[in-house]
């Protein structure tokens, strides 16, 4: 036992110079992962003489209900829209002073003042993603199906050319979105007539999809089991840099449907803690410019809302159609909006119904 | 008619261990793999533990857990042990319910509870957070272990020191502490291992910039599992095999303790 107590005793000593020592200014980001390009943390970090300590979440809810229950110790947070919307709510958030921010002149003025923050008195736009179609391009020519439209997905006529090939999103706000969408309604549309409408287009095309899948599509994709996927876009993006690197013999593309899409818009916010509002200002400022936000566009395919930012941007990417929309399709984006209790219940009602197959 | 009932008995293991033990040796297997898709097999390779030990985020991440988990498991152990011996020695309901709740109570709660707990005292959450929060989790699995070893136990043997002269202390320290012995290492490694790899309440009680093995991984999972998350758990089960060992050599008994017992 001595020996197991001295064994122990040794590893602590050997494991504990890990730790952090706070010495250093740092400034703390909770992220999601992999959502900022390292060479850009580098520069941040050189220019505020400052080290970025980055924690990860990988879903909103998860950084709501930490926050909601008072964590604290945050600098920046990088929530999508609605989370934002919930946040400040929640009065967890601290007001931009904007006169420390002269990039903000940057950005896409489509992308600023939305309801979800009036007047961004707490959020400024990071990046952003949309719910598209994928395709393989050899299989897609080869079916001569179409890659512009929802119909795809819902159309038993085209979808009987790719039975058990495809996928949808496990969500039912994706899916009903993309369902009115498709049948040309707001993807906010709350009106119960028309979410029966959707669910009667969901259940007709139901039987032709492989699965309800939200995680292990781009994997599919990549390999070659899965044709046709109703995805997000940066996944799509990245299940493309996966066929290549594989040297498949196709390309996984992105497919932005005529009738408009979801969009997901990460913003980034001050939490009403942060121990260091000054380098959050700072790092928001930095991020504003259009040289440090593209670099995570060429990074994961992310949309990009930095009108100075394109001109860093890769071309390849700059000339996709569903990173890089073309007006028309850009005024049918749509973010997502919160529902209310009773709405929520009854979407929860008609997705179970959808999933049970009755 | 028993050679039958004897093969049908060896298929029946077979199957529970093949169900136990193949989905890690296909997650050791493809960590050689080399194709970041991992989706078929295309070659062998080392290279994702050289990423693995190249990869700053990850090394930080496993350093954070083994010391979290190394304190949890050693402090746990000893609160532990005393509970166990207390739960043995006043067989009040009162005190095995205190006791015991912590492992009966859904993990979500006790993440949240704990976090807010925290807050409320102002507690920066950082590593000693969440290595309290692993250290009151943990302490109820010691107990336990160490309990059922006491049932065990030859009282007569106890009584036997007490009657030679022996105070409390010594005949814990010298009769009951070294029979006892396997159950408090098994609760050793079984808070080891119960630390090392929790999520849930991890993830509540982790502050700003405290990242551990299991949030990493999980948070890796979200982009693409590569054969580097392969790796790393490749090597997590190594050392808890190893740990494993090194506990049956220094107590022969521990992985017998069934038919010791009896």
């Amino acid at each position: 036992m001595k020996k197991l107590l001295w064994l122990a005793a040794a590893s602590l000593a050997i494991a504990l110079p890990a730790a952090p020592v706070f010495a250093k200014d740092e400034f703390h980001l909770y992220n999601w992962n992999n959502y900022i390009a390292p060479e850009t943390i580098k520069r941040f970090e050189e220019s505020c003489k400052c080290e970025v300590v980055q924690t990860y979440y990988s879903d909103n809810e998860e950084l709501l209900a930490k926050l909601a229950a008072g964590a604290k110790g945050y600098d920046m947070l990088v929530p999508t829209s609605n989370a934002v919307e919930a946040l400040i709510k929640g009065k967890q958030l601290k007001p931009i002073d904007k006169s420390q921010l002269p990039n903000l002149k940057n950005i896409n003025p489509i992308y600023l003042n939305t309801p979800f923050d009036p007047g961004n008195k707490y959020s400024v736009p990071y990046a952003m993603s949309t719910t598209i179609i994928g395709y393989n391009d050899v299989k897609m020519k080869e079916l001569g199906l179409p890659t512009d439209t929802w119909a795809v997905i819902f159309e038993p006529k085209y979808l009987e050319k790719v039975k058990g090939r495809i996928t949808v999103l496990d969500s039912a706000n994706e899916l009903f979105a993309a369902a009115l969408k498709y049948l040309g309604y707001s993807a906010n549309d709350v009106d119960e007539k028309h979410w029966n409408e959707a669910v009667a287009v969901i259940k007709k095309a139901r039987p032709y999809w492989a699965a309800f899948n939200a995680s292990s599509y781009i994997k599919e994709l990549t390999v070659g089991n899965i044709w046709l996927v109703h995805g997000y876009s940066n996944d799509i993006f990245q299940a493309n840099l996966d066929a290549q690197a594989a040297k498949r013999a196709f390309h996984i593309l992105q497919g932005m449907p005529k009738e408009g899409a979801v969009l997901a818009v990460d913003n980034m916010v001050i939490h009403k803690d942060a121990p260091r509002p000054d380098l959050a200002l700072k790092f928001m400022n930095f991020m504003l410019e259009g040289k440090n936000s593209s670099e995570l566009t060429n990074l994961i395919g992310s949309g990009n809302p930095n009108l100075e930012a394109v001109k860093y941007i890769k071309p390849e990417i700059l000339k996709n159609p569903a990173i890089f929309p073309d007006k028309a399709v850009e005024a049918k984006l749509e973010q997502l909006k919160e529902l209310t209790g009773a709405q929520r219940r009854l979407r929860n009602k008609l997705w179970t119904e959808i999933k049970a197959g009755r | 008619m028993r050679g039958k009932r004897r093969i049908a008995l060896w298929i029946a293991a077979g199957a529970g261990y093949a169900f136990l033990y193949v989905p890690l040796i296909i997650v050791i297997v493809y960590s050689f793999n080399n194709s970041r898709l991992n989706a078929e097999w295309v070659g062998f390779t080392l290279n994702w533990y050289d990423t693995l030990f190249h990869d700053q985020d990850m090394i930080f991440a496993a350093g954070n857990s083994l010391a979290i988990a190394l304190t949890a498991s050693l402090v746990s152990t000893v609160l532990g042990t005393a509970a166990g011996v207390a739960m043995y020695r006043y067989p009040t309901k009162l005190l095995s319910v205190l006791v015991l709740a912590p492992i009966a109570i859904p993990e979500i709660l006790m993440g949240v509870s704990l976090l807010i707990f925290f807050v409320l005292l102002n507690f920066t959450l950082g590593l000693v957070s969440v290595a309290l929060a692993h250290i009151a989790f943990c302490i109820g699995f010691v107990a336990i272990v160490v309990r059922a070893r006491l049932a065990g136990m030859d009282e007569s043997l106890t009584e036997a020191a007490r009657d030679c002269g022996a105070s409390p202390w010594q005949t814990f320290r010298y009769i009951t502490l070294p029979l006892i012995m396997p159950g408090v290492i098994a609760g050793a490694l079984m808070a080891f291992t119960l630390s090392i790899d929790d999520f849930v309440i991890t993830f509540f009680t982790a502050g700003a910039g405290t990242v551990t093995l299991p949030l990493q991984i999980y948070s890796m999972i979200k982009i693409a599992v590569t054969p580097e998350v392969n790796a790393v758990s490749s090597l997590l089960m190594l050392l808890t095999l190893a740990l494993i060992i090194i506990a049956s050599r220094v107590s022969p008994t521990l992985l017998r303790s069934q038919e010791d017992l009896s």
